[in-house]
C-alpha cells in the first residue's frame, strides 16, 4: 500500500485507540452520572491511581496481566469507600461536586508523595509488543488489544445492562429511583454497585493507558479533562452518546496532532462548543 | 437610632486603620493586605454567581487571567497608556470574553455550567501556553512599566501602590455589595432557588443570568488586572491555572456561600492558613483537599453559618433557627 495511506490508516488506528481508551473513562463517569445524578470528579483521580497501582503490581510481580486483574478492583473498592463514606453523607449537587473534587485534589497529592513526580514506564507484556501486519500496513499489537478490550467491556455492559435483572433494576432506578425503592429494592445497595463499576471501569482505562503515555501525576488532568469533555458533548447519562464522541476525539486528537500539532486540544473544545451552542445537553442528551 | 451611629463610628473607624495600615503594620503585612483584597474581590465576585444566582464555575480564573493580560499587554505594547486606561483594558478583555460565551453558558446550569467552564479554562490556559509570541508562554510577561496616576511609576513605591489598589478595590467590592441589594440582585436570589418561578413572574431568566455573569466577569477581570500590576508579572500558571479556579470556590465555601461578607473571611482564612502550612510542607493540594472535604461534611455552611449558629444559641436560648423562621 502507498506509504501516505498506510500512515494515515495507523493514525486512525492510534486514533480510535485513544477514543477506546476515553470511552472507558466517560462511561464509567456516565454510568454513575445516569444513576445517581453525581459527577464524580474524582474520577480522573481514580483513573490516575489505577495506573500507579499497575506499576506497582507490575513492578511486584512483573506480571501486567495480574496488574490488569488487580488495580482496577482496587479503585472499585475505594470508589465504593469514597460513596459510602463521604458521599452519602452531603446533600446537593454543588457539595457533591465540591466535595470529589477535594477528594481528587487529596489522591493527586497522596500520588505524588508516595511515587514522586517523574514519569514511571512501565513494560507492556511481550505477547503484546511489536506490530502485525495486515493487508500491507503494520499496526502496534498493543492497540489492537486496547480496542478488543475496550469493545469486550462494551458488549458486556450492555449485555449486563439489557440482558440482566440486574441491569433491569439499574435502568428503573435511572427513571425514577424512588419508585425502585418502593419497591421493597434496596437502592442503596443498587447505588454502591453502580458507583463501584463506575470506578472500576475508570481503573480499566487507567491500565490501558499506562504503557502508552507512561505513567506521570498529570495524566488525570490530560486524558481526564477529554473524557469529561466527550461526556458533555456526548451527553450526560447516555453511553451511545459518550461511545460516539469518545471515536470523534479520539480521531480529531490523532489526526490533529499530525496536522495542527500545536492546536490539537483546541479542536475537541472548539467541537464541543459546537456541538453545545445548538443542543445544550450534548448530542445525545435529555432535558433535565 | 443608636445602632446607626454605632455603625458608623465603626466604619470610620476602619477607614482610619485602613490608611494608617502601612505606617502601622510596615510594608510586609501591607503587601498581605494587598493581597487579601485582590483575592476578596474575586472570591465576591465569584460568590455572585456561586452564592446568588446558584451557578458554579470551574473556570473563573480565565475572567481574572484575561484581566492581568489585558492590562500587562496595553502597559507593554501602547506607549504613554495611563494606569486607568489599562486596567479599563484589562476589564474589558475580561467582560468581552464574558459577552462572547455567555449566550451559550446562561442555556445550562449546575453540573454542565461547571463542566463547560473547567473545558473553557483549560481551554484558555492551552492558548496562552501555545501563542507565546502574544503572551510570552510560560515566561508570562514581565517588566512591564506601571505607570500611577499622578506620578511616573508605581515601581518601588508600595505603599502608594497600597492606597490605589486599596480605593480601587474597594469602590469593587462596594459596587458588587450594591448589585446584591438592587432589586436585580434579588431576581438572581430569585433565579438560584426557583427559575421557574421567576420565569412565571414575566423576568427573563437567561438574560438575567448573562448580565449577572458578565458583571461577575468584569469584577474578577478587575482583581487580575490589579493583581497582574502588583505582582508586575502575569503568568499563565499565576493567573490561568486550575488552582485558580479553585481558590476562590474554597474560600466561598469556607466563609460561607451566599452571604456577602462570608468569602471575604474565607479569603482571609484560606490564606492564612496556605501561609502557615506552606512553611511545613509543600502540598498545597493535600491542604485545599482536605479543606475541602471537611467544609463540605461538616460545616456545610462556613464559617458565616458557624457564626450564626453560635449567635442563635446565645440570643435564642437554643431554638434551632429551622423553627424559628417557621414560626415568623
Amino acid at each position: 500500500m502507498d506509504p501516505t495511506v498506510s500512515m494515515y490508516v495507523s493514525q486512525g488506528i492510534h486514533g480510535i485507540a485513544y477514543g477506546m481508551i476515553l470511552f472507558l473513562i466517560a462511561s464509567g463517569l456516565n454510568i454513575i452520572f445516569g444513576m445517581m445524578g453525581i459527577l464524580n470528579m474524582a474520577h480522573t483521580a481514580f483513573f490516575m491511581l489505577a495506573a500507579y497501582f499497575c506499576y506497582a503490581v507490575v513492578g511486584l510481580t512483573g506480571n501486567f496481566w495480574l496488574g490488569l486483574l488487580l488495580a482496577p478492583a482496587f479503585t472499585a473498592v475505594l470508589g465504593v469507600l469514597m460513596e459510602r463514606l463521604f458521599l452519602r453523607r452531603v446533600a446537593g449537587h454543588m457539595s457533591e461536586l465540591i466535595l470529589t473534587m477535594g477528594i481528587s485534589f487529596v489522591i493527586v497529592a497522596a500520588i505524588k508523595k508516595i511515587w514522586g513526580t517523574e514519569s514511571l514506564p512501565l513494560q507492556m507484556p511481550e505477547i503484546l509488543q511489536g506490530m502485525v501486519n495486515i493487508l500491507g500496513v503494520s499496526y502496534p499489537v498493543y492497540r489492537l488489544f486496547v480496542i478488543g478490550l475496550a469493545l469486550v467491556i462494551l458488549v458486556f455492559m450492555m449485555l449486563l445492562l439489557y440482558r440482566t435483572r440486574l441491569g433491569k433494576i439499574v435502568r428503573a432506578a435511572v427513571s425514577d429511583r424512588d419508585m425502585v425503592n418502593a419497591l421493597g429494592i434496596n437502592i442503596n445497595l443498587v447505588f454502591m454497585f453502580v458507583f463501584g463499576v463506575g470506578t472500576w471501569m475508570a481503573g480499566l482505562g487507567g491500565v490501558a493507558i499506562a504503557p502508552i503515555l507512561t505513567v506521570f501525576p498529570g495524566l488525570a488532568d490530560q486524558v481526564g479533562m477529554d473524557a469529561f469533555i466527550v461526556v458533555v458533548t456526548g451527553g450526560f447519562g447516555s453511553l451511545t452518546g459518550a461511545f460516539i464522541v469518545s471515536i470523534i476525539f479520539g480521531l480529531l486528537s490523532s489526526y490533529g496532532v499530525q496536522f495542527v500539532s500545536q492546536f490539537a486540544p483546541v479542536l475537541m473544545v472548539a467541537f464541543m462548543a459546537l456541538v453545545l451552542a445548538f443542543r445544550p445537553n450534548g448530542l445525545f442528551g435529555v432535558k433535565e | 437610632m443608636m445602632k446607626n451611629k454605632l455603625n458608623i463610628v465603626l466604619w470610620l473607624m476602619g477607614l482610619v486603620l485602613l490608611a494608617l495600615f502601612p505606617r502601622l503594620f510596615g510594608i510586609y503585612y501591607t503587601n498581605i493586605m494587598v493581597t487579601l483584597a485582590i483575592f476578596s474581590v474575586f472570591a465576591v465576585s465569584v460568590n455572585m454567581l456561586l452564592g446568588y444566582t446558584g451557578l458554579l464555575s470551574f473556570g473563573h480564573a480565565m475572567f481574572f487571567g484575561f484581566g492581568g493580560y489585558g492590562t500587562a499587554l496595553a502597559l507593554a505594547h501602547i506607549p504613554g497608556i495611563g494606569l486607568l486606561p489599562a486596567i479599563g483594558m484589562g476589564v474589558l478583555a475580561a467582560v468581552l470574553l464574558a459577552l462572547i460565551l455567555s449566550p451559550l453558558v446562561v442555556r445550562v446550569s449546575g453540573t454542565a455550567f461547571a463542566m463547560l467552564h473547567l473545558a473553557f479554562g483549560q481551554l484558555m490556559y492551552v492558548l496562552a501556553l501555545k501563542l507565546y509570541t502574544v503572551t510570552g508562554g510560560e515566561d508570562g510577561i514581565a517588566n512591564f512599566p506601571v505607570p500611577g496616576v499622578f506620578t511616573e511609576s508605581l515601581k518601588g513605591s508600595p505603599e502608594y501602590f497600597y492606597y490605589l489598589a486599596m480605593v480601587i478595590l474597594g469602590v469593587s467590592t462596594w459596587l458588587m455589595w450594591f448589585i446584591t441589594k438592587t432589586p436585580f440582585g434579588q431576581i438572581q436570589v430569585g433565579i438560584r432557588d426557583n427559575a421557574k418561578r421567576i420565569d412565571y413572574l414575566g423576568y427573563k431568566v437567561p438574560q438575567s443570568k448573562a448580565v449577572i455573569y458578565v458583571l461577575s466577569a468584569l469584577f474578577a477581570g478587575v482583581a487580575g488586572s490589579v493583581y497582574g500590576l502588583f505582582h508586575n508579572l502575569v503568568s499563565v500558571d499565576g493567573s490561568l491555572g486550575i488552582g485558580m479556579s479553585f481558590a476562590p470556590i474554597i474560600s466561598v465555601m469556607i466563609g460561607g456561600v451566599g452571604s456577602f461578607f462570608g468569602p471575604i473571611l474565607g479569603v482571609v482564612i484560606f490564606q492564612l492558613v496556605d501561609e502557615l502550612i506552606l512553611r511545613y510542607t509543600e502540598s498545597t493540594e493535600l491542604v485545599m483537599g482536605v479543606i475541602l472535604i471537611v467544609v463540605v461534611m461538616f460545616m456545610p455552611k462556613g464559617f458565616v453559618g458557624l457564626f450564626g449558629l453560635l449567635r442563635d444559641k446565645v440570643r435564642g436560648g437554643g431554638i434551632p433557627k429551622a423553627e424559628k423562621e417557621k414560626a415568623s
